[in-house]
């Protein structure tokens, strides 16, 4: 393993350590209640597509990366960065009845991604006037 | 959304010349968005910072990091371990985002990576158009929503002023168009000609200081607050 790969490593780790508590108790309290889904305007928008509940996106984000300690595939990897880029906005919003913080979590996943250099882009390269 | 552009590599360089460990802090907010402070932004400062202290003989270790929105504290303040390990901080945030940074860290030096512009339009990727200059008093309604504040030379609350060209150019440029007349052909267009008619007070241009927004529907839950 290159330095490089070993610091990000460390990196993740402390990111998850920093939040353990609170990523370990959101994972067991969610009882997949959906009712944070009203509560997402992509949700709303998107026809009801349940991979935007606000839920999905936190446990198959951080709940991914926090089960195995930041060690995904690249395809996973890719598959958490549409949830937590494409389908949030972060715009904090969403409610949980029993108090999950998923913006936090969601927060959380990006910074993880950020480590591993997946991030989202904005220069799609594509111009409008081609 | 607020546009950002980063400041000269030679002005951040000066700012930071004398320290030895530098953090980076993006933000993944508007300034990504414009693509002037985002995760890739910041690590290119980085390596250009780097660059420049190689030359000049110095040395210091480089760290980057993007809080979500630096204009929040909650993600702010989750950087506290990697500031703790920093001699000073750039901030690649809007002016807003600098100041919370240097705010919630107050013992340690924190510089603008960016100047902010605008609230502007993106016209193409990497291309923005200043339209609203926030002046906290709306005149959209009347105006055919375009901004005399904004687009008209002069900022002319009752207009045209009598130098729009016969082109419907302004006459400080003939690349500028008159603001006054485009608001005009589109009240024109929508029988609501008699706006341009009303005469409007000049605006309170008074410095308040930094202003504060409570949103509708808010005011109990502030007010509150403020008896404790």
């Amino acid at each position: 393993m290159k330095n490089s790969d070993k610091t990000t490593e460390v990196r993740i780790r402390r990111i998850i350590n920093k939040k353990k508590g609170m990523i370990k108790l959101s994972l067991k309290v969610c009882v997949h209640c959906s009712i944070c889904s009203e509560s997402c305007f992509l949700y709303q928008s998107s026809r009801h597509d349940p991979t935007y509940t606000p839920s999905y996106k936190a446990i198959n984000s951080i709940g991914r990366l926090y089960k195995k300690k930041g060690r995904v595939s690249e395809k996973e990897y890719d598959e958490i960065r549409e949830l937590i880029w494409e389908k949030c906005v972060l715009c904090t919003r969403c409610y949980c009845p029993v108090g999950i913080d998923i913006p936090m979590l969601i927060a959380s996943a990006r910074s993880i991604c950020r480590e591993k250099g997946i991030f989202r882009t904005y220069d799609t390269g594509e111009s409008k006037n081609k | 959304m607020i546009k950002a552009e980063r400041k000269p590599l030679e002005e951040i360089y000066n700012m930071v010349k004398g320290y030895s460990s530098i953090l980076s802090v993006g933000c993944g907010g508007c300034t990504s968005v414009c693509l002037a402070g985002g995760m890739r932004e910041t690590i290119l400062l980085n390596k250009e910072l780097s660059d420049c202290f190689m030359k000049e003989g110095g040395k210091a270790v480089f760290s980057v990091v993007v809080t979500e929105r630096q204009c929040n504290e909650e993600y702010t303040g989750d950087i506290s371990d990697l500031v703790s390990e920093c001699d000073c901080m750039i901030s690649m945030a809007c002016g807003v985002g600098a100041q919370l940074l240097a705010e919630t860290y107050e013992s340690k030096p924190v510089f603008p990576g960016l100047n902010t512009m605008f609230v502007g339009k993106d016209l193409d990727v990497g291309l923005y158009q200043q339209n609203c200059r926030t002046c906290g008093d709306c005149k959209l309604g009347y105006t055919g929503g375009i901004c005399p504040i904004t687009c008209c030379s002069k900022s002319l609350l009752n207009g045209p002023c009598g130098g729009t060209c016969l082109d419907g150019s302004c006459e400080v440029s003939r690349d500028i168009p008159c603001a006054w007349n485009k608001i005009y052909e589109r009240l024109k267009a929508q029988n609501r000609l008699d706006n341009i008619l009303n005469i409007h007070e000049p605006m309170e241009w008074i410095d308040k200081g930094p202003g504060i927004l409570v949103q509708q529907g808010y005011e109990s839950r502030y007010m509150k607050e403020e008896k404790k």
